[in-house]
């Protein structure tokens, strides 16, 4: 019964303690309490005050949260340099066609080449890129067979790819079952 | 830190003494900062709309209803100058010319054409077909560029092609602003 006597009661009582200076408190050391507690001089334990560093946390937590946006966090290929543009809309989930100078990239698997279409000099339908969105198409019809096929698919072009390969591009990916093609571009905001 | 001392409390008992510790809610709050900095997204990316749909043969099943049909309107990119060409059908409504009065924003060069946007608006208010907020078609524009166009200029002139605006209605009774036009490449 000793154990439940008034002496151990509140189990909080070690946590709970009278405020004052804590700083080196415990040091057993004559010469560290005189310098701690003052004797007279000025005091070198400085409370901080707290409200205004918490007040400016909040503040930015809250901006940041409202700022927060997730839209628009799509992994562009490095060699591609997106042309800005003002009036725009927000990026869909969609198979990604990135065309750079050289190569043309289905969700990063190599399907075609820049520089053949340059060469060659005329609109054509790309072969590799046709069957691997074809692939994608029937994937998805049979992952989700009760649904209609939205049939939309982004083009990541860098700025300075003609407007051959663009249009080579775009007719491929129509003829593959995708007719809603976006461009992906940099957003730039409205003049006024 | 915060806290809240009611005195001494005088004789034997224990002054009542609640000290608020602030310091798991300050890490919080710095968690907090440090995922919504780390996980931002500082380059936001967009998307501008393109359409490659086009009519189809008819079904042979159907009566077919001979149809007017509607204005188009053809945009070409000239070496100095746009044309703006209303074609119905094969038939030439009208055409208007605008000079390439190209301008170049920020420091990368950004092309724009202010002077071609807001032709493009007077010539939809003029000529477009699909106007009443009801209505949920929009009018189309073909456009017509050379094989050699760089394809950031072709961005600006779908730029200047999207900014004119309609409100349209929704089932759900909410009305949003979107852009008057519908683009598709001409195929040469």
């Amino acid at each position: 019964m000793d154990r439940f006597s008034r002496k151990h009661h509140d189990p909080h009582a070690h946590v709970i303690h009278h405020p004052g200076r804590r700083l080196m408190h415990k040091v057993p050391l004559k010469f560290v309490w005189n310098k701690v507690s003052g004797h007279g001089r000025k005091n070198v334990g400085a409370a901080l005050n707290l409200v205004s560093f918490i007040d400016f946390l909040v503040v930015t937590v809250i901006f940041l949260l409202m700022s927060f946006s997730a839209s628009g966090e799509m992994t562009v290929d490095k060699n591609v340099k997106l042309p800005k543009a003002e009036n725009v809309e927000d990026v869909v989930d969609a198979p990604m066609i990135a065309v750079n100078g050289n190569q043309i990239l289905v969700d990063g698997v190599l399907a075609g080449s820049t520089r053949a279409i340059e060469e060659l000099g005329r609109l054509q339908k790309i072969d590799e890129l046709f069957a691997l969105l074809k692939n994608k198409r029937e994937l998805w019809k049979q992952l989700q067979p009760n649904k209609p096929f939205p049939g939309v698919c982004i083009l990541q072009v860098d700025q300075n790819v003609p407007a051959l390969v663009v249009k080579s591009v775009f007719q491929t990916a129509a003829f593959a079952g995708y007719p809603n093609v976006s461009f992906m571009v940099g957003k730039i905001p409205k003049a006024n | 830190m915060g806290g809240v001392d009611v005195g001494d409390g005088g004789g034997k008992k224990r002054s009542t003494n609640s000290d608020i510790n602030m310091i798991p809610f300050i890490d919080l709050l710095m968690v907090t900062i440090a995922f919504l900095l780390i996980t931002a997204v500082w380059t936001t990316n967009s998307r501008i709309n393109a359409d490659a749909q086009v009519p189809g043969p008819p079904d042979p099943n159907k009566e077919l209803t001979p149809q007017t049909p509607e204005k188009v309107l053809n945009l070409h990119i000239g070496d100095s100058e746009f044309s703006l060409v209303w074609k119905q059908g094969a038939t030439v409504v009208s055409e208007i010319k605008v000079p390439k009065n190209q301008i170049e924003v920020g420091d990368a060069k950004i092309i724009r054409y202010p002077d071609l946007a807001k032709k493009i608006e007077e010539e939809w208010k003029a000529q477009g077909g699909h106007r009443d907020p009801t209505d949920r078609k929009l009018d189309q524009c073909i456009l017509f560029s050379d094989n050699r166009t760089p394809f950031k200029e072709i961005v600006a002139v779908l730029d200047a092609l999207y900014a004119p605006k309609r409100d349209m209605k929704f089932p759900d009774g909410s009305t949003k602003k979107l852009p008057v036009f519908n683009m598709t490449f001409s195929v040469r």
